[in-house]
């Protein structure tokens, strides 16, 4: 494959909406500005221009060759100034297949390749290989002969001697309907049921008159209409990211495909997987769903990308550890006896949540003292949270696995091997110190090149100085 | 962890961070000024000067004259041949642990202020991290630097 060789011409689209896009804000102030006079000269201006982004499309699709020759990825592109890039086969850490819709229908991949350094962006992308030919050049990419894994899940599955986990259409429905968007449901729910008592004098006194014929009856039906809209829009966003969501162990790497619209494969080697994290939403714990997921190192974050790696979007919380066992059976043990956060930590994770909730009750009880009610179940609601965060609190170390756990509002576990964590910080102000507290704080790396950063507040000092005694190296 | 780090930083840093707080508490001396000025020529209620004054007055005694000398007597580090430790914070104190297998790259930095008193800072990165020595002098400085990068040794097993 030492010929140079070319995108498919359907590149020349995907450049044509990317110059589209750049010049999308000057054409809207171009209409708005001209609409009235001169608007002749403004659609010859824009033809002008549309041709001169189709003939740039053109020459950069053109010019842009790729090409594998001695060990190394060679790319050409440039149309004014020609660049060269060189991306050595030992350099590169994994590289990562996505369909989009418009792919689909030619049969098309985008190759993105990542290095460990990589910052914003992949280091080369090649924008649409035909899919076959995407596959060859990632099989001739990888250092050693691993035998090209389908992007079709049937094809897939058929290689069973590999561990392999494919996503029910049940658990992804059941995923969709407790996603985040249900939190946003919430609040709309309180502010409609605010909506009644702000409205009467004003809109019902004012010419409003059409409103009183809406009976009250139609505005609820309307606002319970909304919320199951949104409902359903959340539950179709969770199935258009993670349809079809397999995640496949082959040799030393994980392979997760997913995605219903844009297919999107991502390979992740197991040696850069930095910390395996288990969470439990506020929404998803009674029902004892988790999402699993790992830090991983280097990479690049994509537009819409979570800067953790999804390893599976939603599992009952005890099927965890068999399906780590059989992925990352490293990160497999999951123990049930986490040493807790002492009892006098409890006050201070209740004032920390009180804080927020206390000044904006003193806000409202001066401008708005007729919703003091509100104050009062946010701080029965800020209680309980400050307590469930405190219950959250703690670690469990064994040997050179230290595992820490901390809730937000979703719970997060973490494993996390010594030889991962970057750094180790104890901190610790004077009433912390009075009462014989501090709060840790672990750094690893993460993607972008920046670090991910864990802290657990109010740990007994002692456990603390021992975590610190296990952590030090200087023996 | 239990004991702080042996090392202080250099004693000039007081001096240095004296000059750097005074620099910017000058600019908001310069807005007092402002307000003064407008005070006097628009008639409004003093309030709003005596505020500015107070609140300039009260920065420069906590940013010039006190934050300086506690953080400095804060300050500490210690170089091991495994790991480098470090102390520093005013209300709430931070002891870091970095393994020297951690370390990236080590720098040493040195600003108008810093270069006059003879001091520079060195800057420790690791992958996830970047951590700070402030103010030493330059010979420390320059041989701390030398000794972490020849102990910085990046394990195998790394990313």
């Amino acid at each position: 494959m030492s010929e140079p060789k070319r995108l498919h011409p359907a590149a020349i689209i995907f450049n044509f909406i990317k110059g589209i896009r750049e010049f999308i804000f000057v054409l809207i102030f171009g209409f708005i500005t001209f609409r009235d006079q001169s608007f002749g000269y403004f659609i010859l201006i824009v033809l002008l221009l549309a041709l001169i982004i189709v003939a740039y499309s053109v020459i950069s699709w053109y010019r842009y060759t790729y090409r594998v020759e001695e060990e190394e990825l060679r790319i050409e592109y440039g149309i004014f100034i020609r660049k060269k890039r060189y991306i050595s086969k030992n350099r590169i850490q994994s590289i990562d297949l996505t369909q989009g819709v418009i792919h689909r229908i030619f049969k098309l991949a985008k190759v993105q390749i990542e290095t460990a350094g990589s910052g914003n962006g992949s280091e080369a992308s090649l924008k649409a290989v035909k899919f076959t030919e995407a596959q060859t050049l990632r099989d001739e990419l990888k250092n050693e002969d691993t035998q090209a894994t389908e992007l079709d899940p049937e094809t897939e599955a058929e290689t069973t001697n590999h561990p392999f986990y494919k996503i029910s259409f049940k658990r992804l429905f059941v995923a969709g309907s407790t996603s985040g968007s249900i939190g946003v449901i919430f609040v709309l729910a309180l502010g409609a049921l605010e909506f009644e008592r702000f409205i009467p004098d004003r809109f019902f006194d004012n010419a409003m008159s059409w409103v009183i014929g809406l009976s009250i009856m139609l505005i609820v039906g309307f606002a319970l209409a909304l919320l199951l809209f949104l409902w359903l829009l959340g539950i179709a966003g969770t199935m258009i990211k993670y349809g079809n969501f397999t995640i496949t162990k082959y040799k030393d790497e994980l392979f997760i495909t997913r995605g219903l619209l844009e297919k999107k494969q991502i390979t992740i080697p197991l040696g850069r997987i930095q910390a395996v994290g288990i969470q439990e939403s506020v929404i998803r714990q009674p029902l004892g769903f988790v999402t699993v997921f790992a830090e991983v190192a280097g990479g690049s974050l994509d537009q819409g990308e979570d800067f953790s790696t999804v390893l599976f979007p939603i599992m009952k919380r005890d099927e965890v550890e068999e399906f780590l066992q059989e992925i990352l059976p490293d990160y497999a043990e999951q123990p049930q006896d986490f040493n807790p956060l002492p009892k006098r930590a409890l006050t201070f994770y209740l004032f920390r949540t009180m804080v927020p909730i206390i000044l904006l009750g003193i806000a409202v009880m001066f401008l708005l003292p007729q919703f003091s009610w509100v104050i009062i179940i946010l701080l029965i609601g800020g209680l309980y949270l400050g307590f469930l965060r405190y219950r959250a609190g703690g670690y469990y170390l064994k040997e050179n696995r230290l595992m820490v756990r901390y809730r937000v509002l979703s719970k997060t576990t973490m494993l996390m091997y010594h030889k991962r964590i970057q750094a180790f910080e104890k901190t610790q102000h004077k009433i912390q110190k009075a009462k014989k507290l501090a709060t840790l704080k672990l750094s690893i790396i993460g993607k972008l090149g920046t670090g991910k950063h864990y802290t657990i507040k109010e740990l007994d000092e002692a456990d603390l100085d021992q975590l610190s005694d296990w952590y030090s190296y200087r023996k | 962890m239990r004991q702080p780090p042996v090392n202080r930083i250099a004693r000039d840093a007081i001096k240095a961070w004296k000059i750097t707080a005074a620099i910017y508490i000058s600019v908001l001396w310069l807005a007092t000024i402002g307000v003064a000025i407008i005070t006097y020529n628009y008639t409004v209620s003093y309030w709003f000067i005596s505020i500015a004054v107070l609140i300039s007055a009260l920065s420069t005694y906590l940013f010039v004259f006190l934050l300086p000398k506690i953080r400095w007597r804060r300050w500490r580090y210690e170089v091991f041949e495994q790991e480098i430790y470090i102390q520093h914070g005013i209300l709430i104190v931070s002891r870091t642990l970095v393994p020297m297998i951690r370390v990236q790259h080590v720098d040493t930095q040195q600003g108008p202020i810093l270069r006059k008193f003879g001091l520079a800072s060195v800057t420790i990165s690791t992958a996830a991290t970047t951590h700070e020595i402030p103010a030493l002098l330059e010979e420390d400085a320059s041989d701390l630097r030398d000794s972490i990068s020849a102990l910085a040794r990046v394990d195998e097993d790394d990313v």
